[in-house]
């Protein structure tokens, strides 16, 4: 994305050669990941007679996948192309967080505690977040979503934990 | 042209239905009549559009986010509402290009060059104004148009073999990549990795478990709004956060006075806004980024046309209304391969699809004979929201401006939240979550190597159909390939793909496709 002026300051990890690393790296992911869709579908059945099994088209668009991965791959040697872009590691680190910790704990803590603890948790992935603030939304956003989510759209869900309701 | 009134008189009918709803008995345990489609429609645009000025969430994402909300309601109220939210948050991405400069997706890219130029001149309002009626007018004639299509199309694709299908989804998916912005090869690679990933589950056919490596939540295939919300929720936060939360947004700081346009903008932008809707009603019907590309035709082609271009860029209120309109009329063309073909054009539409299959509904031809109410009061209600969009809109302009104030340090916690609970309320599933979470890295990682998510959610979508016709047919013609250049209508629909796949791959045409996006960016 070029709104993402970030890149990395050097890539000396990368081989003066490949003149597009971003296109390179990318390119060569997919076709990992079309080796590891092949041999994850290996055990289907292939054709029998004319009509396809199971395991036909899923290795017919994965070796589809490999081709077109090592094309980018290849584009990214020729062709001049941007370089890595850097990673930062807090945002997806605590809003991955926060994500895996609300699908542990809505069932055993219900709505309300997983929820505003989630948000704290994700909040964590801003280095400008204010504190009494940010509590104070997640307090309205978590019992907003409390009335909205069970009671107006009639999905039910645990509202609290489970050792208060037993 | 009796059964076109007939229709869409049935369309109509079905939105201003009254249903009777029982009071609860402390209230007296009457039974009041409240028209439940409207307010469908109502809520729908409403939120759509608070979700859709919000800065740092885009049409798609909007839809995603909103999805779950949808669940509990009947099949047509929950599309009549998903079409409010889809519009609706059109309209909050162009109200963000006018204020702050910062288009809420790709449609309203070019609306920001002359949107954003009258708002600092003190004319924000008027520019607000030009794009509601804009929309409006383009969203009445586009109706129309897809009322007078939508049953000959319906009838031809009823003629479709499984061969044509096959066919024409892969002309379906070649424009959406051709249209597109970005690297064609890279799109294509996207749709394939799509198509893999909707392959992960039970094998329709026989049953078999395919990828699933024996987990239990796998079993049932990846969850289409799991994936959706993970690679445009997650995955734009955790980009967002990238930038930085505090991203600068210069807000334009004057009280916006004075809504209406003067006589002489309306004079001005009239021409601009027939122009732009026929542009958009066309390109929209194209599958692909129809509407991004007949935004970005709509400006280029006043400003070719202008007695004075240099206007342009400077505030001129033909460059707000022409992409506005363009945009909307394509935006709601876009509908016509869905609801006839069952065929999505675009990201926005394959959600659509995932809404419908989750009420049990396989859209294409027949759905169109099978439930007409239901796609006929779809029809209708656009109408009657791209109507309540300019009533709501155009009064609110100044809450919407609140909005756009809120510090992306709150928003993106709820957003994460929201989304949880979204996720986690379609099947009461745990796991889902944190494969939506999974999915917002892998997001992550695509916005960093610069693939494009949209095609990767067309191949998702696209992918158990075209499996299941590819099979059919080659079952038909017992293991012929030719089958798909030997029958007439699939080989044009075949050759209508190479063709353009090869035109865009030329070194001359693609320059020129960069060239409208560069432009427009400039």
């Amino acid at each position: 994305m070029s709104d993402t002026p970030s890149e990395a300051p050097a890539n000396s990890i990368m081989p003066a050669w490949i003149k597009g690393p971003q296109d390179f790296i990318g390119g060569l992911v997919l076709v990992v990941v079309s080796i590891f869709a092949l041999w994850a579908c290996s055990d289907l059945q292939g054709m029998h007679g004319f009509s396809f099994g199971p395991g036909t088209a899923p290795r017919m668009f994965a070796t589809l996948l490999m081709g077109l991965g090592a094309a980018v791959a290849i584009v990214g040697i020729v062709q001049e192309g941007p370089r890595l872009q850097h990673y930062a590691w807090r945002g997806p680190l605590f809003v991955m967080a926060g994500i895996v910790f609300f699908a542990f704990a809505i069932r055993p803590l219900g709505l309300i505690i997983s929820g505003l603890a989630t948000f704290l948790i994700s909040a964590l992935g801003s280095d400008e977040t204010r504190w009494i603030e940010a509590i104070a939304v997640g307090i309205c956003l978590t019992v907003g979503c409390a009335f909205l989510f069970p009671y107006i759209l009639g999905l039910p869900m645990p509202l609290l934990p489970r050792f208060l309701v037993q | 042209m009796l059964e076109l009134f007939q229709n869409l008189g049935l369309g109509f009918h079905v939105v201003f239905q009254f249903v009777n709803y029982a009071l609860p008995s402390w209230m007296g345990g009457f039974t009041v009549p409240i028209p439940m489609n409207i307010l469908f429609c109502l809520i729908g645009a409403m939120v759509g559009t608070l979700v859709g000025v919000l800065p740092g969430i885009g049409t798609v994402a909007t839809v995603a986010m909103l999805l779950p909300i949808t669940f509990g309601l009947p099949p047509v109220g929950a599309l009549i509402m998903l079409a409010g939210i889809y519009y609706g948050a059109q309209y909050g991405g162009s109200t963000t290009s006018i204020l702050v400069n910062i288009p809420g997706e790709a449609t309203s890219v070019v609306t920001t060059l002359d949107g954003f130029q009258m708002a600092k001149q003190g004319r924000a309002g008027p520019a607000l104004a030009i794009a509601a009626i804009g929309s409006f007018i383009a969203g009445c004639a586009a109706t129309v148009l897809i009322a007078v299509l939508g049953a000959p199309l319906t009838k031809l694709a009823l003629a479709f073999g499984p061969a044509e299908y096959f066919s024409l989804m892969i002309l379906g998916l070649i424009f959406a990549v051709v249209l597109a912005k970005g690297s064609v090869l890279k799109a294509i690679a996207m749709i394939a990795f799509g198509i893999l990933l909707s392959m992960v589950g039970s094998d329709i056919e026989t049953g078999a478990s395919r990828m699933a490596f024996n987990i239990p939540e796998l079993a049932d295939g990846l969850g289409f709004a799991t994936v959706a919300m993970g690679v445009f929720g997650f995955a734009e936060i955790i980009r967002n956060l990238d930038a930085g939360a505090g991203m600068d947004r210069d807000l334009v700081q004057q009280k916006i006075t004075g809504l209406m346009p003067t006589k002489k903008d309306m004079m001005e932008s009239l021409p601009a806004i027939a122009r732009g809707t026929v542009l958009g009603s066309i390109l929209g019907i194209l599958p692909g980024g129809g509407a991004v590309i007949a935004s970005f035709a709509a400006y280029t082609f006043e400003k070719k046309i202008a007695k004075d271009p240099s206007r342009f860029g400077r505030g001129a209120i033909a460059g707000v209304a022409a992409p506005e309109s363009a945009n909307n009329a394509a935006a709601q063309t876009s509908f016509i391969p869905l609801l006839t073909l069952g065929i999505p054009p675009n990201a926005v539409m394959a959600l659509m699809v995932g809404a419908m299959t989750i009420h049990g509904i396989v859209p294409g031809p027949q759905v169109m004979q099978k439930q007409p109410d239901l796609v006929w009061g779809m029809i209708a209600s656009m109408w009657i929201g791209n109507l309540m969009l300019i009533i709501i809109n155009l009064p609110m302009v100044g809450i919407w401006v609140r909005l756009l104030r809120v510090p992306y340090r709150l928003m993106f916690p709820s957003i994460v939240v929201f989304c949880a609970i979204g996720i986690y309320s379609i099947n009461n599933a745990p796991m889902d979550v944190v494969l939506a979470g999974i999915f917002g890295l892998v997001g992550y990682w695509l916005i960093k190597h610069d693939f494009e998510p949209a095609p990767l959610l067309l191949g998702m979508v696209l992918g158990p159909l075209m499996e299941e016709n590819l099979r059919r047919a080659l079952l038909i013609s017992r293991g012929d390939w030719s089958v798909f250049i030997t029958r007439p209508l699939s080989a044009v629909l075949i050759a209508a793909a190479t063709g353009l796949l090869v035109l865009a791959v030329l070194p001359n045409l693609r320059k020129k496709r960069d060239e409208v996006f560069v432009e427009s960016e400039g």
